[in-house]
This record gives C-alpha cells, structure tokens and sequence, in this order.
C-alpha cells in the first residue's frame, strides 16, 4: 500500500524556537539527517515520532502535520479567528 | 549538482568494487581451470588495489557499511526502514546469484567443487550487498 504524503511545518516551528536541525534530532532521538528529510516532506514520521515532535515543539501534532497542503500560519490564525468571531 | 555528481562518484565505485571482485575470481579460476600461466596471477594485485580503493570510497566513506553493521538500537526509524528494504533486495539477489553460481558449478562442463575463493567472495557479496543498495539509492546517508 503506497502511503500518503504528509504535509508538515516542522522547519518553520523549528526556526520559530531556535533550535537547530541537530538540537531538534537530539531531542526527538533521530539521526540530524532524518530531519532534514521530514522537513522536506520525504520521509513520513510514525506516529511516536510525530508526537515526539508535537512536545518538542511545543505545539499540537494537529498543527504540525497535516494530509493537505498547509497554510502559511498567519492565513491559519486568521481562519480560526474568523472561525470564534473575533474581531 | 555537487550531490548529484557525488552520486554518480559513488555508484561508479560500486561498479568498480563488484567488476574488480569479479574480475580478481575470475582470473583465479582461468588460471586453474584453463591452466593459464601463473604469472598472471600478478594482475591480481592491480585488481586488489581497485577493489580496495573502491570498497574505502563506496563503503566505508559513504557510512553505509557501518549504517548496514550496526545494532539496530542505534539506528533511528528511518533509517531501519531504510536497512530493512536494502536487505531484502540483497536477499533477493543474493539468493539468484547462489542459484546461478551452483548450477555453473554443478551442471556445467567445466565441473569443480566450490572452494574457498569463490566461498569468500560470496561472503563478502552477503555482507556488501545492502549496503551497495543503500549507497546506490539514497541521496544522503
């Protein structure tokens, strides 16, 4: 069965938090090589790793990882603003 | 394009790796066999030095022979997916190229028993072979 492809914005929260592609492999316990692969969407992480990265980053793996195409993050907080009928 | 080219660099030194185990097994069984001059015997020597050279450059500087070898602990998801699908194709070849080789020996005319050069070029196919596949195929080790 071919999987699909997983669409992440790993390399952005990363950037957001300072922290290298090593630092980031390190806590996550992956080789530095293997974040560079998730970053570019060429390797879809298990769903253990995909939680390792929600913690690490700090952010629900729902915001993270997604099946579609993602938004850039500013589109995404205007959408759920909208979405609570906040001004 | 630096990638690409090392790439190529890489997949060229497998070729070599193999051609020259071939080749230095060949030339030992012509020698035996046809009964060439022993002399000949000394291009061996040219032969070990290519295939030297290119196990360093395709294996050893590429890591994937340590990536193949090491404990399953250290390697991170990925990379045992990565391990796993390089040995089954191993295996698959590996198993062809067994069948093929017991048949030459047993059925053709040229009948002689497997002896240790061929057991150990064999050998070493087993152990080099998934990690030719992982340097062949992957982009970055």
């Amino acid at each position: 069965m071919k999987s699909r492809k997983i669409y992440n914005r790993i390399a952005i929260l990363r950037q957001e938090k300072g922290m290298t592609r090593k630092e980031l492999a390190e806590k996550i316990g992956v080789n530095f090589q293997t974040v560079g692969y998730l970053e570019r969407e060429e390797y879809n992480p298990s769903l253990d790793l995909a939680f390792r990265i929600s913690e690490n980053l700090g952010f629900p793996i729902e915001l993270i990882f997604s099946t579609k195409p993602l938004k850039s993050m500013m589109e995404e907080i205007i959408q759920l603003k909208n979405k609570i009928g906040e001004p | 394009m630096k990638n690409q080219k090392s790439k190529q660099q890489i997949r060229i030194f497998i070729l070599l790796n193999f051609s020259s185990l071939i080749a230095g097994i060949s030339l030992f069984y012509l020698v035996k066999i046809l009964q060439w001059p022993i002399s000949y015997l000394l291009l061996e020597i040219v032969i070990l030095a290519i295939f030297i050279i290119s196990l360093i450059k395709a294996f050893i500087v590429t890591n994937s022979w340590k990536m193949v070898h090491t404990s399953p602990k250290n390697l991170d998801e990925r990379e045992m997916t990565i391990v796993l699908n390089a040995i089954r194709y191993a295996y698959s070849i590996f198993t062809i190229l067994c069948l093929v080789i017991i048949y030459v020996f047993a059925i053709g005319k040229y009948f002689q028993p497997i002896d240790v050069v061929l057991a150990s070029g064999l050998l070493y196919l087993a152990h080099m072979l998934p990690a030719a596949i992982i340097a062949w195929t992957e982009k970055v080790l």
